[in-house]
C-alpha cells in the first residue's frame, strides 16, 4: 500500500510537471522510459497458431484469443450482448458458446483488451504484440505503464462480479427512527415526566395506598442512606454543621414516617436546603 | 492525519452519490431505442411454423434477430465499423446462420435462438465474391466461399476447412458466382469481359477440378445480376444491348455455345438504359433451383417466366410492378409482386410460382407514407395455413429506410425507422403552450390599455383557467371510472403542450439519409417525419433554430442547411419543428458554396433570428432579408465578426461585416500545414449561462474567471505520426481580434482529440502515445484577483492576458465522445458526459477536472472543497447515467437545459438513441422522487389530533380543578 501511494505521488508530480511544461510550450521533456528487462520478456510465439499472416507490406497480423468465464452462469445467458474490445472498438471479437473468443487481424502493438458486457464486469488485460507476431498478456497499469505483471496467454478472463449501477435509496423505517440514541434519550425522560405524575395522582385511594406500600417496600431498608445524601455529604464542605444535622434528620424522618410519601419528600427538600447552605 | 482522511472520505463519498441513478428510476424518464441500419440481407426463419425470428444483416455491420411479430430485437451483434466488419453474405440453414464478414476474411456461424457464436473461421485474404451453402444428397453440409482467386469449402457444423483450391487463370477471369445443385459438384462461374464465360467444376469431396470449359459470350459485362442458374443447372443470362436471353446447360459437354433467345420472340423489350435483372430461387440448397424466374425489364416492369424443355415461356406479365420476390414454405413456392394501386397505395399479391396463377384473397394493401420514400425492397415470409393454403406476411423497406411489416389485408404489424441509426445532428425545441397558457401569456404581452379593460381581461383569463381546471377535474373523474388499461396517455401531435417544468421537448433529428424526425423527448414516440428527396449521400447538415416557441402566435421555425460534400453548394429547408411542416417562406438561392453560417441575435419583426450565410467570395446573404432586417444589420454591422477555417491551408481568418453586407478581412492566423493540421475549431455554446464571475478562494479573495464569449479553441494534430514526435496542439484564439490568448502543446500525443469548450475552461482528451493511455487535460483561464471591466466584456479592450492553469489526468478507458451538461442559469455544478466504446455514458463531475486540485492538502484547499490531486481519474459504474442501457457506437451527446435549474436533458445518439435527465447537483429545486408523503402527512395528522386531544384533556382538567 505504501509503495503504491508513493508511486502515485511520483506520477502525479511527473504529470504536473509535464502539464506545466507542455502548457508553457517549452521543448518536450525527456522522461526516461523504463525499458523492459529481458528476463521479464517471455514472449509467446504464435507460430503454430492459426490466424497469423503478413500483409503485402510485410506487417504482421495476429489473432488474439482467450476464454471468458462467468462462474455460475451459463454462457448462452450472457454472451449474446457481450463483446471483446481491443482499444475501444478498434478491433472487435465475439464470444463463442464455449466461452472462447478470438480477435483476428490485429497488427503489432500494445492493446488493452476488455470484455464489455452490460451485466458482468471483467478486468481488462494488456496484450502486447511484437513486430514478429509474438505476444504476451499482462496486468493493465496505467500509472506504471511499463510494469510487467504477466498473465497467462491465451487469456483467461474471469468475471469479477456483476456491475453495480444503482445506489440504494435512503429508506425511512420506524424502528430506525425509534432506535436512534438521540430519540431514545429524549423520549424516555419525556415518558417519565409526563406519565409518572399521572400515575401517582390517580384519585383512587386504594391505588394510592398500594403505591405507598410499594414505595415503602422499595425503601424497606431504612438504614440504607439515600444516594443523594451520600453525594451531598461527599461534596459539601466539612465545616458545615447543618449538613450533618439535616442528614440525620432526614434519616430520622425516613425512619419515623412509615407512611412514606409527603414526609419523605420533605426530607429530601431538607437535604437540598442543606446543600445550598 | 487520521481525521483528515476520514473527512476526505466523507466528502468523497458525498461526491460519489451525486448524479447516480436509483433503481426505482429505471425507465421513469429515460428511454432507449435500438436500431440496426439499412437492411442488406433479411431472412425469415422458416424452420418451424411458430418461429418468430427474422435475421437481418445491415450496412452498419450489424447482425441481428428481430421478433417478426413485434419488430423488437431478440439480440444484436455490432461488429467493427468500416470494411473489416462489413457483412458480405448471410446464409441460413436450420437453426444456424452463416455470415461472411470483412471482405471474406471471417466466416462465422451463429446459433439463432440466443445469438451465440458457434464457430468462427479465419479465411485467407482475397476479395470476396460469393458464398453458397452446398448440399449433398438432400443434406446441407458445407458452405463454399468464392474469393477472387480461390474457392474454399468449410464444414457447416464445425467451421473446419475441407479444402481450398486456387482458381485457374484468376488474373484474367473474374469469378463471380457459385452454384451447386446437390449432385456432388460445385460450379464456379467466371467470365472475361466481352469475351467468354468460364465454368469450372469441382468435386465436393476433395476439391478436384472435374471439368473446365469456356463458352463464347462477347456481350458479357457482369454475371452478378444479369445471370442466374435455373432448373437443374441451366445458366441463364440476359443482355440489354442484344435484347436477348442466353441459356447454357452447365453440365453437358457438347454445348460449347450459348443458345440465344431474342426477347422479341417473347414480345418483350428491355427499357433503354436499364440493366435487366434476373431473379431465380433455390428453396433448398441441396436441390436444383426452380425453373421459374423473374425478369425485370424496367424499374417498374417484372415478368415471371418459366424454362421448360429448353423453351422459355412467360407465365405472367406484371406491368406495372415495383417489386417482386419469391418465398417458399414447405413444398410450395410463391411469388409476391407489388403493383401500384393509386398514388398513395400499392397492393401486394401472391402468385403461385409454378403456374403464375393468383392466389385468391391474398391482397395486402401497402399505404405509402406521403412524407416518405418509395419502397425499394420486398421480403416475403410465406407460411402454410391450417387448411394447407399459403399465407404470407411481407416486410417492405423504403428509400428512407423505413421497415414496415404487413399482414393481410394491410394491417401494419410493426414499423421501424432505421434512418435513426444514423443521426447526424439534432436540436431540442420547447413545446408550444396550450391555448389557456397562451391566453395568459398574451395578457402580459399586450400593451396596457387602461385600468378597467385590464381588470376585465384579468378576470376573463382567470375564468378561462378555472374552466380549464374544471374540465381537467372532470376528465380525471371520468377516467377514474374506466378500467386502468383503457386509459392511455397517447402522445399525439395535437395533445402536445409544454409541461410545467419544460422537461418535455421536441427532439428534431436530422439523419444521414435525409429524413427528418420530430420525436417526443418524454416517450420517444416519433411524432412527425419528413423525407427530403434528392439528398446526396455524405451531405453535411446544419440545423438552426431561428425562432423558438416563445413567440406566440408566430410558429417556431427551424432551418436546415444542406451542403453537398463535393461542391459545397448549399440549400435551405425551412420547417416548423413542432409539426414538421415545410414553411412557405421564400428562401434565398445559394449559387455559391457556403463556407460559414452565423446566427445573429438580431431579430426581424416576426421574431426570427437572422441567419448570415457567407459564400466563398466572402459575400454575405441574410435570411430572412426583409427591409427591417437589413436596416438592423446596417446598424450593427460594425460589431459583427466571423471567422473562417481553411484546414487544407492551415489558415484561420477573421472578418468583419461592412454596412453594405460585404466583408473585410481583419486578421489571419496561419498554422503551417507541413507541421500540423487543424482538426477542430469550436467556440462556446451560445445558449450557455455562467452564473458566477469568479471563484471564492480559501482566503476569501475572489479569483475572477476569464469569460471571453469570442474565444475559439483550435485543436491541431501533427502531420508526423511517429510516436516519439507526434503532438497535439491547442490554440485559444480570440475570434474578434485574432489574438492568440493561449497556446499549449502535448508532446508524444496523438488524436483523436475530444474536447469541450465552455465557461472559462477547455477539457480535452488525447492519446498519450508514449504511455499508451488516454489522458484528460484541463485548461482554466482566470483574469486574476481583479476584474478589468466587470460589466461588459470586450475583446478589443482587454489589456491583460489571462492566467492559465492546467492539469492532466489519466483516464483509464477509451473514449468515443465528450460533452458537458448544461442548465438554465448555470448555477448547478457541471458534469462531463463521456461516451465510452462499451456503450456506457459516464457522468464525470467537473470537480475532478480542476487545475487547482492541490497536491498537498492545506486548510485553504479544504475550505474550497478541492479534491487532492490523483493522477488516475476514477470510473465508477454508479456514474453511468444509462446503467445497463448501453448505446452502441456513440456518435454524439446533446445536452439541453430544462425549466428546472437542477435538471439537464441529455440525448445520446449513435446506432441507438438514449434520452435521459441528469441532476449534476441532485434535485435541489424539486421534491425528490422518494419524498415520503405518507410520513409527512401522518406526522401532521398525528400532531393535529394530539393537539385536539390534549386540548380536550386540558379543558377537563381545568374544569376539575375549578370544582375542587
Amino acid at each position: 500500500m505504501e509503495t503504491r501511494v508513493r508511486s502515485r505521488a511520483c506520477a502525479c508530480v511527473a504529470l504536473l510537471l509535464f502539464a506545466l511544461r507542455a502548457s508553457l510550450g517549452h521543448e518536450h521533456i525527456k522522461v526516461q522510459e523504463e525499458e523492459e528487462t529481458p528476463e521479464d520478456v517471455k514472449w509467446r510465439s504464435p507460430e503454430e497458431e492459426q490466424g497469423k499472416f503478413r500483409t503485402p507490406e510485410g506487417e504482421v497480423r495476429v489473432q488474439v484469443s482467450g476464454r471468458a468465464l462467468v462462474p455460475g452462469v451459463r454462457t448462452q445467458d450472457w454472451i449474446s450482448n457481450a463483446r471483446v474490445l481491443l482499444d475501444g472498438d478498434a478491433y472487435v471479437g465475439f464470444i463463442r458458446e464455449d466461452g472462447g473468443f478470438s480477435v483476428s487481424d490485429v497488427p503489432s502493438g500494445s492493446y488493452v483488451l476488455e470484455i464489455s458486457s452490460p451485466t458482468y464486469r471483467f478486468q481488462p488485460v494488456r496484450v502486447d504484440i511484437t513486430a514478429t507476431g509474438k505476444m504476451r498478456a499482462r496486468v493493465v497499469d496505467y500509472i506504471r505503464t511499463s510494469a510487467v505483471t504477466r498473465l497467462p496467454y491465451p487469456l483467461q478472463m474471469r468475471c469479477a462480479g456483476p456491475h453495480h449501477y444503482f445506489i440504494p435509496r435512503e429508506t425511512w423505517i420506524w424502528s430506525d427512527f425509534l432506535m436512534n440514541p438521540m430519540v431514545l434519550m429524549m423520549v424516555l425522560p419525556l415518558l417519565i415526566v409526563v406519565l409518572l405524575p399521572k400515575v401517582m395522582n390517580s384519585s383512587d385511594p386504594e391505588m394510592k395506598r398500594e403505591m405507598e406500600q410499594s414505595m415503602n417496600m422499595l425503601n424497606s431498608n431504612q438504614d440504607l442512606p439515600d444516594v443523594s445524601e451520600i453525594v451531598t455529604r461527599f461534596f459539601s464542605p466539612p465545616k458545615s454543621h447543618g449538613r450533618a444535622g439535616g442528614g440525620a434528620r432526614a434519616t430520622v424522618g425516613g425512619a419515623a414516617s412509615v407512611r412514606g410519601g409527603a414526609p419523605r419528600r420533605r426530607s429530601k427538600m431538607n437535604t437540598a436546603v442543606t446543600y445550598s447552605e | 492525519m487520521a481525521w483528515l482522511v476520514v473527512r476526505l472520505a466523507i466528502s468523497l463519498s458525498l461526491l460519489y452519490t451525486a448524479s447516480a441513478v436509483f433503481e426505482d428510476q429505471v425507465g421513469k424518464f429515460d428511454w432507449r431505442e435500438q436500431f440496426i441500419g439499412k437492411v442488406r440481407f433479411a431472412l425469415f426463419d422458416t424452420h418451424s411454423q411458430a418461429s418468430k425470428k427474422l435475421l437481418v444483416a445491415t450496412d452498419k455491420n450489424v447482425f441481428a434477430s428481430l421478433n417478426s411479430r413485434t419488430g423488437d430485437l431478440f439480440w444484436r451483434h455490432v461488429d467493427k465499423t468500416g470494411p473489416e466488419g462489413h457483412i458480405d453474405a448471410l446464409l441460413m440453414y436450420g437453426q444456424d446462420a452463416v455470415v461472411v464478414v470483412g471482405n471474406g476474411r471471417l466466416l462465422r456461424s451463429w446459433e439463432t435462438t440466443v445469438g451465440g457464436l458457434k464457430w468462427e473461421a479465419v479465411l485467407d485474404t482475397g476479395s470476396f465474391q460469393a458464398a453458397a451453402l452446398i448440399g449433398v444428397q438432400d443434406f446441407v453440409k458445407y458452405v463454399a466461399v468464392l474469393k477472387k482467386s480461390a474457392i474454399s469449402l468449410h464444414d457447416l457444423s464445425s467451421g473446419s476447412q475441407i479444402w481450398v483450391e486456387n482458381l485457374p487463370d484468376s488474373d484474367t477471369v473474374q469469378y463471380q458466382t457459385i452454384y451447386s445443385g446437390g449432385n456432388g459438384l460445385v460450379f464456379v462461374l467466371g467470365f472475361v469481359p466481352s469475351s467468354h464465360i468460364v465454368i469450372v467444376e469441382y468435386k465436393i469431396e476433395d476439391g478436384e477440378i472435374m471439368k473446365k470449359k469456356s463458352v463464347e459470350a462477347a456481350w458479357m459485362s457482369s454475371l452478378e445480376n444479369s445471370c442466374a442458374v435455373i432448373s437443374s443447372g441451366n445458366l441463364l443470362c440476359v443482355d440489354q444491348t442484344t435484347q436477348s436471353l442466353y441459356t447454357l446447360p452447365l453440365q453437358s459437354a457438347e454445348h460449347t455455345e450459348m443458345r440465344q433467345i431474342h426477347l422479341q420472340t417473347l414480345d418483350l423489350e428491355v427499357a433503354s438504359g436499364f440493366q435487366p435483372v434476373l431473379t431465380s430461387t433455390q428453396p433448398n440448397p441441396a436441390q436444383p433451383p426452380l425453373a421459374e424466374f423473374f425478369l425485370q425489364l424496367s424499374p417498374d416492369h417484372h415478368i415471371l417466366l418459366q424454362l421448360k424443355d429448353d423453351l422459355i415461356a412467360p407465365l405472367r406479365d406484371f406491368n406495372p410492378s415495383y417489386l417482386a420476390a419469391f418465398a417458399t414454405s414447405g413444398e410450395k413456392t410463391v411469388a409476391a409482386v407489388m403493383t401500384p394501386k393509386n398514388d398513395t397505395a400499392c397492393s401486394i399479391n401472391l402468385f403461385s410460382a409454378d403456374t403464375g396463377r393468383r392466389h385468391l384473397d391474398t391482397t395486402i394493401i401497402y399505404h405509402m407514407d406521403p412524407n416518405g420514400g418509395k419502397p425499394n425492397r420486398l421480403y416475403v415470409h410465406a407460411f402454410l395455413k391450417k387448411d394447407d393454403s399459403v399465407g404470407y406476411r411481407v416486410m417492405v423497406q423504403t428509400e428512407d429506410l423505413t421497415l414496415t411489416f404487413l399482414q393481410q389485408p394491410g394491417r401494419v404489424v410493426w414499423m421501424r425507422e432505421e434512418a435513426l441509426a444514423d443521426v447526424v445532428t439534432m436540436e431540442m425545441v420547447d413545446l408550444p403552450l396550450t391555448g389557456t397558457q397562451a391566453e395568459l401569456e398574451g395578457e402580459f404581452g399586450k400593451k396596457a390599455d387602461g385600468l378597467l379593460p385590464m381588470v376585465l381581461k384579468r378576470l376573463s383569463s382567470q375564468f378561462i383557467l378555472l374552466q380549464a381546471w374544471m374540465a381537467h377535474l372532470w376528465k380525471l373523474f371520468y377516467d377514474a371510472r374506466k378500467p386502468r388499461s383503457s386509459v392511455k396517455n397517447e402522445v399525439t401531435i395535437d395533445t402536445l403542450s409544454r409541461d410545467e417544468f419544460n422537461l418535455q421537448k421536441m427532439m428534431v433529428m436530422v439523419t444521414a439519409s435525409g429524413k427528418l424526425f420530430g420525436i417526443d423527448s418524454k416517450s420517444g414516440t416519433v411524432l412527425w417525419k419528413q423525407y427530403l428527396e434528392d439528398i446526396k449521400p455524405d451531405s453535411i447538415f446544419k440545423l438552426i433554430v431561428q425562432r423558438t416557441t416563445a413567440h406566440f402566435p408566430h410558429p417556431p421555425q427551424c432551418t436546415l442547411l444542406i451542403k453537398d460534400k463535393d461542391t459545397g453548394l448549399g440549400s435551405l429547408y425551412v420547417f416548423n419543428p413542432i409539426f414538421g411542416k415545410k414553411s412557405h417562406i421564400s428562401v434565398p438561392a445559394l449559387p455559391r458554396p457556403v463556407l460559414q453560417t452565423l446566427l445573429l441575435p438580431v431579430i426581424d419583426q416576426d421574431y426570427a433570428k437572422v441567419l448570415l450565410l457567407i459564400d466563398d467570395q466572402y459575400k454575405v446573404t441574410a435570411f430572412p432579408s426583409t427591409k427591417n432586417v437589413l436596416q438592423q444589420l446596417q446598424d450593427t454591422a460594425s460589431s459583427v465578426f466571423f471567422y473562417l477555417v481553411d484546414s487544407s491551408q492551415g489558415k484561420l481568418s477573421g472578418f468583419r461585416l461592412r454596412m453594405d453586407l460585404s466583408t473585410e478581412l481583419i486578421w489571419e492566423v496561419v498554422i503551417p500545414t507541413e507541421v500540423q493540421k487543424i482538426v477542430a475549431v469550436k467556440g462556446k455554446r451560445a445558449n450557455e449561462h455562467v452564473h458566477s464571475q469568479g471563484r471564492v478562494m480559501g482566503d476569501r479573495s475572489v479569483l475572477y474567471k476569464y469569460l471571453n464569449p469570442n474565444l475559439l479553441a483550435v485543436i491541431t494534430e501533427s502531420t508526423d505520426i511517429h510516436q516519439e514526435r507526434s503532438f497535439v496542439g491547442i490554440f485559444l484564439i480570440d475570434g474578434v481580434t485574432g489574438r492568440i490568448v493561449h497556446e499549449a502543446v502535448q508532446r508524444k500525443a496523438r488524436g483523436p482529440v475530444h474536447f469541450v469548450h465552455s465557461e472559462n475552461w477547455l477539457v480535452y482528451v488525447y492519446w498519450n502515445s508514449k504511455f499508451r493511455r488516454n489522458e484528460f487535460s484541463v485548461l482554466e483561464l482566470f483574469e486574476g484577483a481583479e476584474l478589468y471591466n466587470s460589466t461588459v466584456f470586450s475583446s478589443l479592450d482587454r489589456p491583460h492576458p489571462p492566467q492559465v492553469l492546467q492539469q492532466s489526468y489519466i483516464f483509464p478507458a477509451p473514449i468515443s465522445t465528450l460533452e458537458a451538461t448544461l442548465t438554465e442559469k448555470g448555477i448547478t455544478s457541471r458534469h462531463l458526459l463521456v461516451g465510452l466504446p462499451s456503450g456506457s455514458i459516464l457522468s464525470l463531475p467537473k470537480m475532478f477536472l480542476d487545475p487547482r486540485r492541490p497536491e498537498l492538502i492545506s486548510e485553504q484547499s479544504r475550505e474550497e472543497n478541492l479534491i487532492p490531486y490523483a493522477p488516475e481519474m476514477p470510473i465508477r459504474t454508479e456514474w453511468f447515467i444509462n446503467y445497463n442501457q448501453t448505446v452502441s457506437r456513440v456518435r454524439g451527446i446533446y445536452t439541453a437545459p430544462s425549466g428546472l435549474e437542477s435538471t439537464c436533458l441529455v440525448v445520446v445518439y449513435g446506432l441507438d438513441i438514449y434520452q435521459t435527465r441528469v441532476f449534476p447537483s441532485k434535485q435541489f429545486d424539486v421534491l425528490k422522487d422518494d419524498y415520503d408523503y405518507v410520513l409527512i402527512s401522518s406526522v401532521l395528522f398525528g400532531l393535529f389530533f394530539a393537539t385536539m386531544i390534549s386540548k380536550r384533556l386540558a379543558e377537563v382538567k381545568l374544569l376539575n380543578r375549578a370544582w375542587r
